[in-house]
């Protein structure tokens, strides 16, 4: 489904990426692990096209079409969700006009019939029901007022409405309590899929005792370092990271 | 990839859609002013010899006056002689109007404009005075409304049929020598709205005028005076346009509001007056001065304007709180693009107990806008456990565009509270991301977030109004993202 | 070109004229033209008066109602005893003694300095260090800002002259005590005051002004500022004048980059106090950050007004000002955030609040935002109001007397600005004078 090569990439002149390669396939669900500064929230955002970014080699392409000559919003269009690490608040904006904006948008640019009020309104319910989302927050303004937790279960929510293809979460546990943490977990496992793909940013394995990954990377410095399946992350909670570092050298 | 500042700030040169001419033959006095022209205004508009001596009486004072000093605005000095101070359609000029004699080219302008003045047409439970240049063309719902005792109409029929209110209200909240437009305004005015609502009555309907600057040259000086007896409710809305010509226009309206005890008087603004073209040029000045006054005891003045036309704007709606327990609100979007300039804000003045304001500012600056929010808080000794809270907030659109706050705060009792807050800063980028990545288009992520940032304004405005106002705020901020 | 009203022109002149006899001639060429052209200038102002902007709530015409004559000898009549009794005790400092206005050596104590550290009378820089003193005085002030800064720089006799080379970080605070005193005719007491910090120098700075007795003065002080890159100055500024005394101190501040300058300004004392900041941002990541606490009671009017200009990127500014009104006291707080078109990422916000306790008093605010950038997180906040009764209530019902009780929130309500100050006797210190005031405040109000 993606396909990332050789990905280099800056960020105020400071080489962050060197030489990333990452291949995701339908139904498969990737954990990048990595300490801190080793790239992983420049790596989402370079895939969900974040301003302030620039790519100095290698491509990334996203079902045979070059991702990265693509807008924001078509990336999302195209099915592209990034879970945020600190979800924005956006006062003013009431929760759910912003979810039925956001919906209509990539429906439309699906092709699909935009919803009415009474049908979405309808789906918002339901979905809001399913991750246990406290339905006041619904009438709340984007992420104002909303917990740690609130915050993280609202992403989940826009997750589960616009369906994405490739979800990315970006340290999704970070500020969770336990409890809070198994609520958003059970919510990204509903959405498990063989036809959607996700990859799993964290920089702690306890996230991956509750979303089990078929795939981990180690993300150190700029590049993939070692990867294997979800008892490496177990290594890596056990070792640390710097064991690693020596075959970055290498 | 994503878009750049740059990007957003091409997107800013969308059209002013209410730019165009109305072709009618109006009956144009020519430019100047002096005591004949005063003499001949009058004569036009039939006045009793009372209403002559008035307008002299301010003009001699308007003589002795000199212009203010523009705080925080760059003008030029404009020429008073210049200007045309009477123009009228000239079918309307002579004999009474109905609604259906109404000049079609008339007509459809309103239609053009989406006021309608034709009461089959009107939206449900909106009363429409249009004022055209310098005099009101029709007055929708009159019957009805005079069914409830409530008198409206224009500000000439008024002082024919009225004479007594007009004598007792008129220049009582804003006296001729308040400030130099306003007594300007008491020399020339040409028409405007009189609004009465007898004690006890709720107006059955949204009351509104429609003003229309259509002749070149023309400075439009209007009128508008509420009064508002005890246990009353009027709600009003005034909406502005004007052709796009090159040369600047005057726009020097005052306006009066009279609240009597438990009365509660509403005041919406629209301001969409030609701002003039993105190099600055024409445009309408638009000198305001609006005043109420909450007389009573427990009276009530809400004014909410949104300002997004004008070339220059300079308005201080203001409340003076006389009445114990009164309140007084001031809640306002003033945007301001291109080369506009707004110097904005309100005056609330606290001489009952327990009076109380609230002010919600929201100031938007784009382009090279200049938007400027001064406002006045004032308790005097008398203003016990007064209150106010005042919050005044800026959004900056672009780096070429400015954004002032200037709140003087005056208090002489202990006993008051007064809060104000204000803050400035632009639209996240992370904002923009979040929505953008959420599938929105960069456009309608900003103005989801700078409707956002407007929401407690509009939701002061009457329903259909705030629908308006949004679509408006939207048109005129197209493509000025950044 | 408008001229000072008469009034004020009257005023000016006598003073200018006294002071021309007492004009010490020895002095070195640049200075006597500094002072020359400034006698000049003053000429050209107009005066201040309530329609001007600056000066639009502050009432003026009193003060060119009164004579002043320049100070024309030193006084002596200050023993040791009469500074002791407002020594700070428990901290040890450089002191530097001025009585109205003339440094007195053998009243400071200013031994054992480290090398690099030049401090003392700016009398005795020009004549040991004029070179130095050239390359500065000036830096930071504008030396005709208005009336009352030219008039400074017309008559500059003496003041407090502070230079620390690079790198120099000094442990010991510098203590300034200015003592004002008129005994027959009302003096004009003008220091001016003049403070380098090289690059990552640090220091901290007490500048106090107190009163032996009740006389009527004017002093009329200008301290410059100048921080280079990275240099950190904590700088205390102490105002109990004689209940009876005009005070109006203007602080000029011209900072570089990643330099850090705290200030706290505890103004206590006057019958008139004026109090003005002018800060420079010269180069990026600088921090400046401005504590201020007023009283004013009866027969009391306090002042402060800011300028603080951002004209250039990545600067933070704090402006954190609070004051209790007593009797029939007066205050007017002005403070102006500038930022200009290309100080992107500026970040400045400023607060002041206001305790109303008494009836008479009155408070003007006037906080003000320009701004002209837009990547920039500015903010300010105004309130006016009373203690609240619940907190009132709840320590009642602990058992505390009412009048303790606003006793205890007052204090609290001065503390946010006293915790500022990073020096425990000076806390303490100032928490015994607050309480003083309001001890005055609470009989006064026994009706």
């Amino acid at each position: 489904m993606i396909s990332i090569k050789n990905l280099h990439a800056e960020v105020a002149g400071k080489q962050i990426l060197k030489g990333l390669n990452l291949n995701v396939n339908a139904g498969e669900v990737h954990a990048i692990m990595g300490p801190n500064g080793a790239g992983k929230s420049t790596l989402s955002h370079i895939l969900s096209g974040r301003d302030g970014y620039s790519v100095t080699q290698g491509q990334v392409t996203f079902e045979n079409d070059n991702l990265l000559d693509l807008a924001i919003e078509e990336r999302a269009h195209r099915g592209i969700f990034l879970a945020m690490q600190y979800p924005v608040e956006l006062p003013g904006v009431n929760n759910m006009v912003f979810l039925k904006e956001s919906l209509n948008a990539i429906r439309s640019a699906r092709g699909e019939k935009v919803l009415d009020a009474i049908a979405f309104m309808k789906l918002i319910k339901q979905t809001a029901a399913t991750i246990n989302l406290d339905e006041k927050l619904l009438k709340r303004d984007v992420n104002c007022g909303f917990s740690g937790g609130e915050k993280k279960r609202n992403e989940i929510l826009q997750m589960a409405l616009l369906e994405p293809k490739l979800a990315i979460l970006d340290e999704t546990d970070s500020g969770l309590d336990i409890d809070a943490l198994r609520i958003v977990a059970e919510g990204v496992n509903a959405l498990r899929n063989e036809n959607r793909a996700m990859i799993v940013v964290t920089h702690y394995q306890r996230l991956l005792d509750y979303i089990e990954p078929d795939f981990v990377h180690v993300l150190v410095d700029g590049q993939i370092v070692k990867s294997g399946d979800k008892s490496l992350a177990l290594e890596l909670e056990e070792k640390g990271y710097d064991w690693l570092k020596p075959e970055v050298a290498a | 990839m994503s878009t750049s500042p740059k990007d957003i700030e091409q997107l800013i040169d969308s059209g002013y859609e209410h730019g165009f001419i109305t072709n009618i033959e109006s009956d144009t006095v020519p430019p100047g002013l002096n005591e004949d022209v005063i003499r001949l205004i009058s004569s036009k508009k039939n006045e009793p010899e009372w209403m002559l001596k008035k307008r002299l009486s301010a003009y001699k004072k308007w003589l002795g006056m000199t212009p203010p000093h523009w705080a925080k605005l760059d003008i030029q000095p404009i020429d008073f002689q210049a200007i045309s101070y009477y123009s009228a359609p000239k079918n309307l000029s002579d004999g009474p109007k109905s609604l259906d004699e109404i000049d079609p080219e008339i007509r459809d302008t309103y239609n053009k404009l989406g006021i309608p003045i034709e009461e089959q047409m009107a939206l449900a439970g909106i009363a429409v005075d249009a004022v055209f240049d310098s005099v009101s063309v029709a007055t929708t719902f009159r019957g009805k409304l005079a069914d409830a005792g409530v008198i409206f109409c224009s500000m000439s029929e008024a002082v024919q049929d009225y004479p007594e209110l007009v004598k007792k209200y008129m220049g009582s909240v804003v006296p001729d020598r308040d400030n130099y437009f306003a007594c300007l305004n008491a020399a020339v005015f040409t028409d405007g709205t009189f609004v009465y609502i007898p004690s006890g009555v709720r107006c059955p309907m949204e009351l509104s005028t429609y003003f229309r600057i259509n002749e070149a040259n023309t400075g439009q000086f209007e009128r508008t005076l509420i009064v508002a007896e005890d246990n009353s409710y009027v709600s009003y809305l005034e909406g502005c346009t004007a052709p796009m010509r090159d040369e600047n226009q005057l726009h020097a309206a005052v306006v009066e509001l009279v609240a009597k005890e438990d009365a509660k008087i509403k005041y919406s603004t629209v301001q969409n007056w030609y701002p003039g073209d993105a190099e600055g040029k024409g445009g309408i000045y638009n000198f305001v001065t609006k005043r109420g006054i909450c007389q009573g005891d427990r009276s009530h003045i809400s004014w909410t304007q949104v300002e997004t036309g004008s070339a220059i704007t300079w308005k201080y709606p203001s409340c003076i709180l006389t009445g114990k327990d009164s309140i007084g609100e001031f809640y306002s979007v003033a945007v301001s693009r291109g080369k506009q300039q707004a110097d904005t804000g309100t005056k609330m003045i606290h001489i009952g107990e327990n009076s109380k304001s609230t002010i919600v500012a929201k100031g938007i600056s784009a382009g090279q806008g200049q938007n400027t929010y001064r406002g006045l808080v004032k308790v005097m000794q008398g203003g016990e456990n007064a209150r106010n809270y005042s919050q005044c907030d800026s959004l900056l659109i672009g780096d070429k565009c400015g954004a002032h706050t200037f709140p003087y705060i005056e208090v002489a009792n202990p006993t008051a509270k007064v809060e104000h807050e204000a803050s400035t800063s632009k639209i996240g980028e992370d904002q923009l991301f979040y929505c953008q990545q959420r599938g929105l288009s960069e456009e309608d992520a900003v103005s989801m977030i700078v409707n956002g940032f407007c929401k407690e304004v509009f939701n002061e405005l009457p329903m259909e109004f705030a629908v308006e106002a949004r679509k408006l705020l939207n048109v005129t901020l197209e493509g000025a993202v950044g | 070109m408008s001229t000072l009203a008469n009034d004020a022109e009257q005023w000016l002149k006598q003073i200018i004229d006294k002071a021309v006899k007492v004009t010490d001639t020895e002095q070195v060429e640049w200075f006597k033209d500094i002072r020359n052209n400034a006698q000049l200038q003053l000429q050209d102002y107009t005066a201040p008066n309530r329609k001007q902007e600056l000066w639009k709530y502050s009432n003026i015409d009193s003060l060119f109602k009164n004579q002043y004559s320049p100070v024309d000898e030193e006084l002596d009549a200050i023993q040791q005893v009469d500074i002791d009794e407002h020594f700070i005790t428990d901290i040890d400092t450089y002191r530097l003694v001025f009585t109205n206005g003339r440094f007195m050596p053998h009243l400071s104590n200013i031994q054992n300095l480290p090398q690099g550290v030049k401090l003392g009378g700016l009398r005795d820089a020009l004549k040991t260090d004029t070179d130095m003193l050239a390359s500065w005085f000036g830096h930071a002030a504008k030396h005709y800002q208005h009336v009352f800064s030219a008039l400074n720089t017309a008559l500059i006799n003496d003041g407090l002259f502070l230079h620390i080379e690079d790198g120099i970080k000094l442990e010991k605070p510098i203590e300034v005590i200015n003592v004002s005193l008129s005994v027959d005719n009302a003096l004009i007491i003008q220091p001016r005051n003049l403070c380098v910090l090289g690059k990552e120098a640090s220091a901290t700075l007490i500048e106090r002004y107190i009163s032996t007795g009740d006389s009527h003065y004017l002093n009329n002080n200008l301290t410059e500022v100048v921080l280079e890159e990275s240099a950190n100055l904590q700088h205390y500024r102490l105002q109990e004048e004689s209940p009876t005394a005009y005070h109006l101190g203007s602080v000029f501040l011209s900072q570089q980059a990643y330099s850090v300058y705290n200030n706290s300004s505890i103004s206590l004392g006057g019958a008139w106090s004026r109090t003005e900041f002018n800060v420079d941002f010269k180069a990026e990541f600088a921090a400046c950050h401005l504590n201020g606490l007023y009283m004013v009671g009866d027969g009391q009017t306090q002042d402060f007004h800011l300028n603080i200009r951002h004209d250039v990127a990545n600067c933070s500014s704090t402006e954190n000002f609070k004051g209790i009104l007593y009797g029939k006291g007066r205050a007017i707080f002005d403070g102006l955030i500038y930022v200009a078109k290309d100080a992107q990422k500026t970040a400045a916000h400023l607060s002041n609040k206001n305790l109303m306790l008494s009836r008479q008093a009155e408070i003007d605010s006037k906080p003000q935002l320009e701004i002209y950038a837009d990547d920039v997180k500015c903010s300010h906040g105004t309130t006016i109001g009373q203690l609240e009764p619940q907190q009132i209530f709840y320590l009642r019902s602990r058992g505390i007397s009412e009048q303790l009780a606003k006793k205890m929130l007052c204090l609290g309500f001065a503390g946010e600005i006293i915790n500022n100050i990073n020096i425990e006797c000076i806390q303490e210190y100032l928490n015994r004078a607050v309480k003083n005031t309001l001890q005055v405040e609470s009989q006064a109000n026994v009706k």
